[in-house]
């Protein structure tokens, strides 16, 4: 990953959404990010990056390797950024304990206490919190996720998508004030997927702050409305998904088409307006459009009636490495 | 809801968790075999010389096979299995995070790992070597000299494997240089190698006790004492400050 670390602090491509109205519980934010850089050794893994998040949901995005697991490391302490400043509720995490007793992780990497059951594990992880009923708080929480506190398998032995209950519950634990979540619908079925996406509604609707990341747009969309986006490192866009959804579709598209006669289709498509921009490769055409829509429409009624033959049409960016390559050459 | 952990309960709860952390049985029946082992050619070779010989050379061959197989192999290799791992295992995959992320101070962590490295390693090395000096039947002295030697060691042995587990990736290689390398050659050449080994102070016990002259058993039991709690406090400290500033994954 490549960065300059004299690189302007980033200017969201999206105007964030106007801030709500003051209130005791928002008057500070929970988290301040301050251009931050976190360099390990001549990789930059996150460059120069501010933000602020309040109470309630937050979707970090970004693609695999953008750089959101390690600012979520920065954000609890434990790694310390190259240059900038990060605090939670005004402390940094990394230096003063009581603050990371006000903090839930959920990791993304899969290591658990393996010999433990679900309940010895989360029970485990409230008395190192001091929680004062470290067993009654252990079987609610696992109850919050679906989980059998009497249940006497080891973690070791749980599915995946059972593993990831059982840190969200030693995540809950706590009652923290910040819940951060790494990649946390990792291995879920789509039912308890809605039901994490439920509960971490119902979490930010009671004041807590949520900071949630994913790789996978649609999950970013029913996550949170508030999104932060994250790319090769850099904050390249944040604010309302909405308006995020929205700038994405206007982005020129790239298809690939296999036909029999790949320049005929071409023209007539460049010809009908149907497509902005054309790259001829044999029998295989590279089309860029701005209509996705109409394109689709129109491809097979064109083909039909120039009596060409259609083998594939594929989209070719239609993916998040796309969309973040979009926004970030568009900053 | 959440508290922070006072320094007693942080340490209680380290040595629980590291506890059930590194019994594994691999570990504890591998490192049995070993210590049994050693304990009975110590107490054989005792025996054997002990019907042939006088007590005196009887004992004095017992102390050597003791100090060369006991203090010299199992005392260090247990400690280095136990005590690189408390740290070690926890940073490797990625489960650190569940004690560090806490309200908790460093140094209590630190405290109770090492605990639960000596509640493990100490029984498993203490347990063969009492045995083999008391089959060897060569006196009482050799009993009370392996039995404080024995703790001494695995204190001391596992105050620095367990800053090592810290410290380096590969705890285990970097113990074994240790062992192999300083304590078995740079010890016997250099008069600081020899102060910077454990085993020079394991062996200066048994020398106090048994009143044989032993290789690098040369100090006083005062010193031999005094100096590896000195180094257990300071692999604390040098634990508590690493511990403080490392990168958890």
């Amino acid at each position: 990953m490549s960065g300059s670390e004299s690189s302007p602090v980033p200017q969201p491509v999206i105007p964030p959404p106007p801030p709500p109205p003051p209130s005791e519980s928002s008057a500070r934010p929970i988290v301040e990010v301050e251009n931050v850089t976190k360099s390990f050794g001549d990789v930059v893994a996150v460059s120069d990056v501010s933000f602020t998040v309040g109470p309630g949901v937050t979707a970090l995005l970004g693609p695999n390797g953008a750089g959101k697991s390690t600012l979520f490391r920065m954000l609890c302490g434990l790694t310390a950024p190259s240059r900038g400043a990060v605090r939670v509720l005004g402390e940094k995490a990394r230096e003063h304990r009581e603050v990371r007793g006000r903090i839930g992780l959920a990791p993304q990497q899969d290591a658990l206490l393996d010999r433990f059951t679900a309940y010895e594990f989360v029970e485990l992880a409230g008395r190192t919190h001091g929680v004062a009923d470290p067993s009654g708080r252990a079987r609610q929480s696992l109850a919050y996720v679906d989980l059998d506190p009497e249940d006497p398998k080891r973690v070791g032995a749980y599915s995946k998508g059972m593993r990831q209950r059982v840190k969200l519950a030693a995540a809950l634990v706590n009652d923290p004030d910040l819940l951060i979540l790494d990649e946390p619908l990792t291995g879920l079925d789509p039912v308890q997927r809605n039901r994490m996406i439920s509960l971490f509604h119902d979490l930010g609707d009671g004041g807590k702050c949520l900071l949630v990341s994913s790789h996978v747009l649609d999950e970013v969309a029913r996550i949170g409305s508030n999104v932060l986006v994250v790319a090769q490192g850099r904050l390249v866009a944040s604010g309302d998904y909405r308006r995020l959804r929205e700038l994405m579709d206007d982005r020129p598209h790239r298809i690939r088409v296999q036909s029999d006669d790949a320049r005929k289709l071409a023209s007539a498509l460049i010809g009908r307006g149907v497509a902005d921009g054309a790259a001829v490769r044999e029998n295989t055409l590279l089309i860029d459009t701005l209509n996705v829509d109409r394109f689709g429409r129109s491809i097979a009624p064109i083909s039909s009636e120039l009596g060409i033959r259609l083998r594939e049409v594929v989209p070719t960016d239609d993916d998040l490495e796309s969309v973040f390559r979009y926004l970030v050459e568009r900053r | 809801m959440s508290g922070s952990v006072s320094g007693l309960r942080a340490i209680v709860i380290a040595h629980r968790l590291l506890v059930r952390q590194l019994v594994t049985r691999g570990r504890i029946a591998a490192l049995l075999v070993v210590g049994i082992v050693v304990s009975l050619v110590v107490a054989l070779v005792s025996r054997a010389v002990g019907e042939d010989e006088s007590t005196e050379e009887a004992l004095e061959v017992g102390i050597e096979v003791m100090s060369n197989l006991g203090f010299t192999i199992v005392v260090p290799i247990v400690a280095l299995v136990f005590a690189s791992a408390a740290f070690g295992d926890l940073k490797e995959d990625g489960t650190l995070v569940y004690l560090w992320l806490r309200p908790m101070d460093r140094w209590p962590i630190v405290v109770g790992a090492w605990l639960a490295t000596v509640s493990v390693s100490l029984p498993v090395t203490l347990v063969p070597l009492t045995v083999a000096a008391l089959i060897a039947d060569v006196g009482s002295e050799l009993v009370w000299a392996t039995v404080l030697a024995c703790v001494v060691g695995n204190l001391a042995y596992s105050a620095v494997f367990m800053l090592l587990g810290l410290l380096t990736k590969n705890s285990v290689v970097w113990g074994i240089g240790y062992i192999l390398i300083w304590e078995g050659l740079v010890a016997g050449i250099s008069g600081v190698g020899e102060k910077l080994a454990i085993r020079g102070y394991t062996r200066s016990i048994i020398a106090d006790q048994t009143g044989v002259d032993l290789y690098l058993g040369d100090l006083s039991l005062m010193t031999a004492i005094v100096v590896p709690v000195l180094v257990i406090l300071a692999a604390f400290v040098l634990s508590t400050l690493r511990l403080r500033s490392l990168d958890v994954a």
